[in-house]
């Protein structure tokens, strides 16, 4: 996660992580199916709202919406070249907005025309980017990797080994960061400079980490398996840690808004072709 | 009485070899632990201690494979027989790193993590984990997760967690090496609790000599796959001379009581305190010369002597080696780890960074180097900012040596991991070469040049990290933790080897350390760090002369400081130095008698 999860206590931290799945769930659904930026942007407005009434820390998003305003701005360009939808509303989508070389470069301007139609539709590509981010990155700050866990298990035909795999990799992540950064500040301290040399010479650099990394990484992971079997792991089938959820009313007001949403999205789509470009 | 207790773990003759191994791990051992007994087991790194333990719970041989022969039974069964999961419920098994052995993602669920794999409904689950909490004292940190927990915290949970599946027996190994002081007094503290109160079996590994003694009802002591003593505390620290041989620290009172021929072994600060004061000792007998004796280098820290022999006068001509100034730091989540450090530290001399884990003292001693820049005052070598420098230029005068060797060695010999340094700093290679040969032998690594340094021992890898930091020949050596999971007798290698470079090389070294045994012994300057600010320094006797200070940066002084301030109000640093005192004292009153 982008944001590491809190425990807080907000309304949306409260809430079943069930119903919280649900709404995870039926936002990205929405943000794929609508076209229109003008509705995208209601609906990452409402992901906005939702995360804030959960204290989401939007400071600590700045570096990712930056890199993601770069990576976006590129693809709209890129699709307002290229791109021409079947506008619903748009009278004119063939109109040129600019070209991306002018008239006054000479020998090959003006060239690559940047249609208002594929602008637009760039632009509800960025729009989906950003909401589709914000949703989980809220929702992984607003549910514990426990409660995650938790609702992978209650999943048909999904094992609860593969929910503590999940459960134990996430957990390792930063170890294996921390032991990373402390490997390179080992290498630093004996010399190597990683920023200078060619690409192949950093590289080589950067490689001689990797085994002492992996090695360290099949220890622990020796160590964690002795541990484990220690603690009884595969003695029974089923884990018996399922937390008995009970769903209250504003759980079940964020499943019914959810899904409700969800459904009248596909219905005034597919009828009245709203939330379509 | 625990004797009349029954037999809860009984090992007859039992031998062990792990798979593709002809070394036996274990050589007939035997051993009977009664039921709410505490047994403790001692020994150097690669006794055999940790597969007994493991033999016990039944992870060998059917877990980690090898050929085991002899008897073993457990609670009435035999464990190789029932199997580790089934045995999980009797035998619960505890290891050093508690990073490794927390799996859920908070206390919670971690301390759930046996009784759901056991089965057990909810309710009942719930109500273990409860209990576990309360018990090992962990009531508010429920929801927390693990890796946000203090050292004594984490290892609290995974206590907790061999706790929650009502084992009658746990077997908890070198519980405490990864902790500091605080971690340490708590995980004892739970210890005893689970013996005493709870009166739960305990088989205890441990390195900690000071803090068994109290606690453990029998000793063992093992050496290369057997024990070599075992009885009472009494019986077995009453071999003292056989301790050291096998490698054992003794007990610093334990040592005294020896020194002074007490009448019965003290085994604890108060127990000295009344040997000497009811006069129950005798003839003073000579020092053990048995294994690796550090020698009194402290003493040479004495006010009177540290100035004159280990270092020029640290008068305003010298120039100091490192200066921190007014150092602040953070870290990118905003914890301030830093806040207004000043150090300096001048030429040839051995100083020991002390304090409580978060303290600041790796946070600083990173900045020397250039490993991390402070976002305000300033970081001088000889004299000169170096705030500018990056790390690759710095590291030929700063030599750093990490805590983990596991987390620096990266070649595939050790004789490559031994140039690594000297060849990235662009060492002519005739230096090269002979500082490689010359350090490989005066460290004890030059049988082993061709050999992967994963294949080594830790404290053999231990010393690999610092020699091949060494060979780049940097004027300060800082070494970060540098007895952590080492027997006494590793540590001491190290130690001795440091001690060597300053008193022969002129190096000046810088430890960060928990370890007041090892300050006691080595440093000259003892640097006391809390909330990222130095607190105070002096040299060891003084620092262990000020109670509120080590209060402050929750560290225990030595027993033995404890002792002769108890005795003489005056703080003394070896049971040599205080055996001598007593007997100076001795030799004074007779003489005012006779008089």
């Amino acid at each position: 996660m982008i944001v590491e999860y809190e425990s807080k206590q907000t309304p949306i931290h409260r809430l079943d992580p069930r119903a919280k799945f649900i709404w995870l769930v039926a936002t990205i659904a929405i943000s794929i199916i609508w076209t229109n930026p003008v509705y995208l942007l209601g609906l990452g407005v409402l992901t906005v709202i939702i995360g804030s009434m959960g204290e989401f820390p939007w400071p600590k998003m700045k570096g990712t919406f930056v890199f993601l305003l770069i990576v976006t701005a590129i693809i709209t360009l890129v699709q307002g070249a290229t791109y021409l939808p079947k506008a619903v509303w748009m009278a004119n989508p063939e109109r040129v907005v600019f070209r991306l070389i002018p008239s006054w470069v000479p020998g090959i301007g003006p060239a690559w025309p940047l249609r208002i139609g594929g602008l637009v539709y760039g632009i509800c590509m960025a729009l989906k980017v950003f909401v589709v981010l914000i949703a989980i990155s809220v929702f992984g700050y607003v549910t514990s990797p426990s409660e995650v866990v938790q609702i992978i298990v209650r999943l048909p035909f999904v094992s609860y080994k593969f929910g503590f795999v999940i459960s134990a990799a996430s957990k390792f992540v930063p170890v294996i960061q921390m032991q990373l950064a402390t490997l390179r500040d080992a290498e630093r301290s004996k010399g190597v400079d990683f920023d200078s040399g060619s690409f192949t010479e950093r590289v080589k650099k950067t490689t001689s980490m990797l085994v002492p990394l992996f090695a360290n990484a099949l220890s622990m992971a020796d160590t964690m398996a002795l541990a484990m079997e220690s603690r009884a792991f595969g003695y029974s089938k089923n884990f018996t840690m399922i937390r008995p959820y009970k769903m209250q009313a504003p759980d079940w007001l964020m499943v019914v808004l959810s899904v409700g949403g969800l459904a009248a999205s596909i219905f005034c789509l597919a009828v009245f072709k709203l939330g379509a470009l | 009485m625990f004797h009349l207790e029954p037999t809860i773990v009984s090992l007859k003759n039992v031998t062990f070899s792990y798979k593709g191994s002809k070394r036996q791990a274990l050589k007939g051992v035997s051993l009977d632990v009664k039921q709410g007994e505490c047994v403790a087991i001692l020994g150097p790194t690669g006794a055999g201690k940790s597969t007994l333990a493991c033999v016990i719970n039944g992870t060998v041989p059917r877990f980690i494979e090898g050929s085991l022969t002899g008897e073993v039974v457990v609670d009435g069964r035999i464990p190789e027989e029932v199997g580790t999961a089934q045995m999980a419920s009797r035998v619960g098994l505890v290891f050093g790193d508690p990073d490794t052995q927390l799996f859920g993602m908070t206390v919670e669920e971690d301390v759930a993590f046996g009784p759901a794999n056991l089965g057990f409904g909810y309710d009942i689950i719930m109500e273990r984990v409860t209990r576990a909490i309360e018990d090992m004292r962990l009531q508010g940190l429920e929801q927390r997760a693990p890796h946000r927990l203090s050292g004594g915290q984490k290892q609290a949970t995974a206590i907790a967690g061999v706790y929650s599946m009502l084992p009658k027996i746990m077997v908890l190994d070198e519980p405490t090496s990864m902790l500091d002081p605080e971690g340490k007094a708590r995980v004892f503290s739970i210890i005893r609790d689970l013996n005493k109160s709870l009166g739960m079996t305990i088989i205890l590994i441990e390195q900690e000599v000071d803090d068994i003694l109290e606690l453990a009802d029998r000793v063992f002591v093992m050496k290369s796959g057997e024990f070599v003593l075992g009885g009472t505390p009494d019986e077995v620290f009453a071999s003292v001379d056989k301790l050291k041989e096998v490698g054992i620290r003794v007990p610093s009172v334990v040592e005294f009581g020896y020194l002074i021929g007490a009448d019965k072994i003290p085994f604890s600060v108060d127990e000295a305190v009344a040997t000497v004061k009811d006069g129950a000792w005798g003839k003073a007998v000579d020092e053990a010369s048995h294994g690796i004796t550090p020698k009194d280098h402290a003493r040479e820290g004495d006010t009177a002597s540290l100035s004159a022999q280990h270092r020029a006068t640290p008068t305003d001509e010298t120039t100091p080696v490192i200066e921190a100034i007014d150092v602040e730091f953070s870290y990118p989540m905003g914890v301030k780890a830093l806040d207004g450090a000043n150090l300096t530290v001048y030429p040839g001399e051995f100083v020991a960074l002390v304090g409580q884990n978060g303290a600041g003292k790796t946070t600083l001693t990173r900045h020397f180097n250039g490993l991390l820049r402070p976002s305000a005052g300033d970081i001088r070598l000889f004299g000169k900012s170096v705030l500018n420098e990056p790390t690759a230029n710095l590291c030929s005068v700063v030599g750093y040596v990490f805590q983990n060797p596991d987390e620096q060695l990266f070649s595939d010999t050790v004789e490559d991991e031994m140039r690594f340094g000297p060849m990235n700093i662009g060492m002519d290679k005739d230096r090269m070469e002979e500082a490689v040969r010359d350090i490989l032998v005066d460290i004890g690594l030059d049988k082993y040049k061709q050999v992967w340094p994963r294949y080594l021992t830790k404290g053999e890898r231990q010393r690999l990290a610092l020699a091949s930091v060494v060979a780049m020949d940097p004027e300060v050596l800082i070494v970060d933790e540098p007895t952590t999971g080492l027997d006494w007798l590793e540590s001491l290698q190290i130690l001795e080897y440091l001690e060597k470079l300053r008193r022969e090389k002129g190096k000046t070294v810088l430890i960060v350390t928990h370890d007041m045994n090892i300050v006691s012994l080595y440093a000259k300057r003892v640097v006391v760090m809390a909330n990222g600010r130095v607190i105070g320094e002096g040299t060891p006797r003084e620092v262990f002369s000020k109670p509120d200070l080590m209060e402050q940066a929750y560290l225990r002084r030595p027993q033995i400081a404890d002792l002769s301030d108890t005795l003489w109000g005056e703080v003394l640093l070896t049971p040599r130095e205080a055996a001598d005192r007593l007997k100076r004292t001795s030799t004074t009153n007779r003489e005012v008698v006779a008089e």
